[in-house]
């Protein structure tokens, strides 16, 4: 069993010959091979050569063609300022309050912004591995991404001043997101996920989740789906118990559960959908990986008589920590 | 008056509807209602209640930053020239530290700080610990607050205590919250408290504010 028919076994609960191991390793790969995090987003060859060395390193079951959250708004306007060792942020943003999202035309994937930076890396990650390891993508979630076209105060506040133009807002971040996904996946991409952060119960409302998010997320799956995603992955840190039982109508294979949600409540919550999680991402800043590999035999033990599970951090690994901290989790997981 | 008087404010305030909330608060101006009493029998009572359903299973950021906006704009017609440090109430320096220019967390802090009747000055994003402790000296703060997003600024946080320390501010309380922060100790950050939620930090600091005083 290679890794990728390992993951993909995994999000249909069939059976593996290990836990497998997908641990959220972004900027991490450039840090950890020296390179500037603000080259390293640009994509391209740099990008696929960081993943394919960390890759070689630690053996995780996938490689991540995924820069940070500000790829779609740049490429649909928004001005972003680069830092050498942090990823960009938006100090311009596509939108004022005032304006309708209908005023944005959608990016092209080929031409705009660094979309065609991730393209490449896709492609070069792919060339490399073929379908022994999963080259995975991902995409910006509609919350998200219309937090990052007009702010993330200023989205918020138009949910409840102006619920049309909110509305169109998503509706306009889900067609970016389709578009774009679909490109990675032509490009070679094995699936693309969906990180929505600004999704999370800590931000909006579960009820406004359901009734204006999970809709729209049910149709982004389904495109990527069509488009050739071998699974979906829905990527929501935070206290997510409220909104987990939505995941499955989603249609979200894999879910993430962060460190708020117990193993048993994900398993209650979601028993049909393949877990991915909750290690604390900011114990991977920690001197040794003793804490980690107890969370670790924890969690392998919790799911142990169901599978449909995947060992990971139920957010980002942050791009100061440790690479031994991953490893020792790598040698666990392979069942060192 | 009676506190049922404050009931539609209070009621507007928790819908987090600006517009009625100030209608409410001129009105009750008009009819002789002080401004002290506004923010005690109104704002004040609305934050409580924000605060007592604000559990860190049910804290979402959308909900506070609505009521906290009709807080803001109800205080900033009532003292069009800054809320005064009237009653001894205490002052507190809030700020992102510099690597993080994300201050929604910060701007809720503040929000449920104001609403609560305290001084806060607000140094905004992406500032230099130096300016944070030369501000929490100038405006003698209780305490002074930082919040982070994101794993970099753990580094910055460390530093505020010496930073403080260097002042002679050694025995100033740190707090610290947001996203990244709140997932480690307060030993780890080297500061006195890490805030689950802004209303969890807000109950810290108002024992602290309550034993300034006494």
């Amino acid at each position: 069993m290679n890794s990728l028919e390992r993951l993909l076994a995994a999000a249909r609960f069939e059976a593996t010959d290990r836990t497998p191991f997908m641990p959220q390793l972004f900027g991490l790969a450039a840090r950890a091979a020296g390179v500037a995090i603000d080259a390293y987003v640009r994509g391209g060859s740099l990008m696929a050569e960081c993943q394919l060395r960390q890759q070689e390193r630690l053996g995780n079951d996938a490689v991540f063609a995924f820069s940070d959250l500000g790829v779609e708004t740049e490429a649909l306007g928004s001005r972003l300022k680069y830092y050498e060792h942090q990823y960009p942020e938006v100090v311009d943003y596509a939108l004022a309050p005032g304006d309708d999202p209908a005023r944005l035309s959608l990016p092209d994937p080929a031409r705009d912004g660094r979309m065609p930076g991730v393209l490449d890396a896709i492609g070069a990650l792919r060339r490399a591995l073929g379908d022994s390891v999963m080259v995975a993508g991902g995409v910006a979630g509609p919350m998200t991404l219309a937090a990052q076209l007009y702010g993330a105060e200023k989205a918020l506040f138009l949910t409840m001043d102006d619920r049309p133009r909110f509305e169109a807002a998503l509706d306009l971040a889900v067609a970016v997101a389709g578009r774009y996904g679909a490109a990675q996946l032509a490009a070679g991409a094995h699936m693309v996920m969906v990180l929505d952060p600004m999704a999370s119960p800590a931000v909006m409302p579960p009820e406004l989740f359901r009734e204006l998010l999970a809709p729209r997320l049910h149709r982004l799956m389904a495109d990527l789906r069509a488009a050739g995603s071998l699974t979906t992955w829905l990527n929501i840190a935070g206290p997510t118990a409220p909104i987990l039982p939505h995941y499955a109508e989603i249609g979200a294979a894999i879910a993430t559960f962060d460190y708020y949600v117990e193993p048993a409540t994900a398993r209650s919550l979601l028993p049909h959908t393949c877990l991915l999680g909750n290690l604390t991402s900011l114990d991977f800043l920690a001197p040794s990986p003793q804490n980690l590999t107890a969370q670790a035999r924890r969690l392998i033990a919790a799911f142990a008589d169901r599978g449909g599970y995947i060992l990971s951090s139920g957010c980002e690994i942050p791009a100061e920590a440790g690479e031994a901290n991953v490893a020792a989790l790598a040698q666990l997981a392979a069942g060192g | 008056m009676s506190a049922t008087d404050f009931e539609t404010m209070v009621g507007a305030l928790l819908a987090g509807d600006h517009v009625a909330a100030l209608a409410e608060a001129r009105r009750l101006k008009a009819a002789g209602v002080s401004a002290e009493r506004i923010v005690t029998d109104g704002l004040e009572v609305a934050m409580g209640r924000l605060d007592e359903k604000c559990t860190v299973e049910q804290f979402n950021l959308l909900e506070i930053m609505l009521v906290g906006r009709a807080v803001s704009v109800v205080v900033q017609d009532l003292y069009p020239e800054g809320m005064p440090p009237a009653g001894g109430r205490a002052s507190f320096v809030i700020a992102t530290l510099e690597g993080d220019v994300h201050d929604l967390g910060k701007n809720i802090v503040k929000m449920v700080l104001i609403g609560k009747g305290y001084r806060v000055v607000d140094l905004g994003r992406d500032c230099p610990v130096e300016v944070l402790a030369e501000a929490a000296e100038r405006e003698r703060a209780t305490a002074v607050l930082v919040s982070g997003l994101i794993s970099p600024i753990v580094p910055q946080v460390r530093r505020v205590r010496a930073a403080l320390q260097a002042r002679g501010l050694g025995g100033m309380p740190v707090v610290a919250g947001g996203a990244a922060l709140k997932q480690l100790t307060a030993a780890d950050l080297n500061v006195d408290y890490v805030a689950e939620t802004a209303f969890d930090g807000a109950s810290y600091l108002e024992a602290l504010a309550t034993e300034d005083k006494g």
